[in-house]
């Protein structure tokens, strides 16, 4: 895959020169593939939203480059906030940055300040919504009239609506019920597969790490810690753990099974693998299975 | 005064309990129906509900930060949805039932952790030299003396609502609501915070409700509660309640990791005892099975 954006020596410090300095980020150098869903976990403090921030230009490194499609974002910094439109990002609880009379106006406040047409802004109103599902019939709605689960959906098409290259999501799925969870981070997963577009997935929850990214990237105070595939990163829960953070259930589980002496193939960090690696062993050792009619 | 609940060791009381948020005029929505519960003083119960279900309304109702619409409330046998309560009797009431919230940094009020595990008991007018003996103690709790005069907004997520817990602590609580107040957590935090309320519960003996959207918490209590769209849906022991997975997942919630395993085999016909809730029980089940063949 080829890489859309990508970090260079990027060194970043709060409140230099005062007692409480504090290096968030410090020489980090990583890359960003075009067309995956790349998961960013790291313990509080360990640098993640600085690191977000520095994407779209929101915060401007004291050393280093933001390359996006291998040009400096900050080459005219009189143009930043263009870079915005390319790479959105939803920060951590936006359904408290709704503002606007109606969902409609709401989601049409980026592609406004694109200065797009008004058919073409109502065309990307329309397909933003249907993207995180939210009915046609809403756009009419007050926006504070909706759920919880619905405003953050409102919000995160505001930002698709923009049609970004890079699509940053800060922790998308916190404070949601199970149901909530999958429903967001499944319509981003379409998203992704839909668009092509690139999209970073920061969270702590390392079940939806493990079943929506296609790769991960761990940081550890202030540096990268790994990058790599689910397998690759959940392989290594020593590691992980020592680093503040953690592998799924079943990752555990099935490392415990490997120590009893079971031979299971594959990777397995997620229910879908763990099945379909315990199927074919019972399978392989004759393990009866009760018919679907007595079932 | 009121009828004083004849078991004694039941702390929270409910009958029929409804409550309804006034929408502006326009029709009123129920949040909580009919709801009639009982939780034992000691015990450790998690309540588990989607968004919206009426969790957070009930636990606002039990430290009166609502009133109800209708029904009754008891804490410690005495009613308090009783008129004649005076507001005195109410802080006495969110002085037995703590809370803590979701977010850490809305919690916090004062810039160095000690005065803020203080403010509390200032409030209700403890001497000075107590407060000092309380907010050690407090802090001893849930392990953070050695930042007793750090500020809080330097500390981790998790260490900050160990200290919203010690503020809670302070006041000498019978119980403790905890309102989601691991979600915003990274897994270290969550651990450190879950292991503190455990201990408060097993070693203080405070009656913990936690409410939560993570099943593998929900098997650390001895209870859990499942509430939907207002209205006790399922009421059992973790294995009780974990043993329906289609009656949870109707209800918009899920299983533990281990759980939904042996569930899917179970469907494809290998079967294993419904309820299995933890690592060790599952591993313990698949390792079982494969040892019989063999």
């Amino acid at each position: 895959m080829d890489t859309i954006i990508e970090l260079k020596n990027i060194t970043y410090v709060y409140g230099s020169g005062t007692p409480f300095q504090m290096t968030a980020l410090d020489d980090v150098s990583v890359k960003i593939k075009a067309g995956f869903i790349t998961g960013l976990i790291g313990h509080t403090g360990s640098g993640k939203s600085t690191l977000v921030q520095m994407l779209n230009g929101l915060l401007r490194p004291h050393a280093g480059q933001v390359l996006l499609h291998n040009k400096d974002i900050w080459e005219n910094p009189k143009e930043i906030s263009s870079i915005r439109f390319k790479v959105g990002l939803v920060m951590q609880y936006p359904e408290y940055q709704l503002f606007d009379e109606t969902v409609g106006k709401d989601i049409a406040f980026g592609p406004k300040n694109m200065k797009l047409s008004d058919e073409e802004i109502a065309r990307r109103v329309e397909e933003a919504a249907s993207f995180v599902g939210i009915d046609k019939a809403l756009l009419d709605k007050s926006p504070f009239d909706l759920s919880g689960g619905q405003k953050r959906r409102v919000a995160i098409a505001g930002i698709i609506a923009m049609r970004p290259d890079v699509l940053v999501l800060d922790e998308p799925a916190a404070g949601l019920d199970p149901r909530g969870r999958k429903e967001i981070l499944g319509r981003v997963r379409q998203y992704q597969r839909d668009t092509g577009a690139a999209v970073i997935i920061v969270s702590h929850s390392m079940e939806d790490m493990a079943k929506y990214c296609d790769e991960i990237i761990v940081m550890n105070r202030a540096r990268i810690f790994a990058q790599g595939s689910c397998a690759e990163i959940f392989a290594r829960a020593e590691e992980l753990v020592a680093v503040g953070l953690d592998v799924p259930q079943i990752a555990y589980i099935a490392q415990a099974l490997r120590r009893g002496g079971c031979e299971l193939e594959g990777d397995i960090y997620t229910v879908e693998g763990a099945l379909s690696a315990l199927v074919s062993l019972f399978e392989k050792k004759g393990i009866p299975r009760k018919t679907a009619n007595n079932a | 005064m009121s009828n004083i609940s004849n078991i004694s060791n039941i702390f929270i009381k409910t009958e029929n309990l409804c409550f309804s948020y006034d929408n502006d005029g326009e029709e009123k929505v129920p949040a909580i129906k009919n709801a009639s519960i009982e939780i034992e003083a000691g015990s450790y119960v998690a309540v588990l509900g989607h968004n919206g279900s009426g969790k957070s309304t009930l636990a606002k109702l039990l430290n009166m930060i609502l009133l109800p619409t209708s029904g009754k409330i008891y804490i410690n046998g005495r009613d308090i949805t009783d008129p004649e309560m005076s507001e005195d009797d109410m802080f006495e009431v969110r002085r037995q039932i703590g809370m803590v919230f979701q977010n850490p940094d809305n919690q916090l009020v004062a810039t160095v952790v000690e005065e803020d595990v203080a403010f509390g008991p200032e409030n209700l007018g403890v001497p000075p030299e107590v407060i000092r003996e309380r907010v050690a103690e407090a802090l001893e709790t849930v392990g953070m003396t050695a930042y007793a005069r750090h500020a809080p907004h330097r500390l981790s997520g998790g260490q900050k609502q160990r200290v919203a817990i010690a503020g809670i602590i302070a006041m000498r609580p019978e119980c403790i609501i905890f309102d989601e107040s691991t979600a915003m957590l990274d897994p270290v935090g969550r651990k450190e915070v879950l292991q503190t309320i455990g201990r408060l519960n097993r070693e203080a003996g405070i009656t913990v409700l936690n409410i939560t959207h993570y099943m593998d918490e929900a098997v650390l209590a001895d209870r859990v509660i499942v509430i939907n769209d207002g209205e006790i849906y399922m009421d059992g022991t973790p294995v009780e309640v974990f043993s329906q997975v289609d009656k949870l997942r109707e209800a918009g919630l899920e299983v533990p990791q281990s759980t939904e395993l042996l569930f899917r085999l179970n469907a494809l016909g290998y079967e294993f005892a419904p309820g299995i809730l933890t690592t060790d029980d599952c591993v313990a089940a698949i390792l079982a099975k494969l040892s019989r063949t063999e």
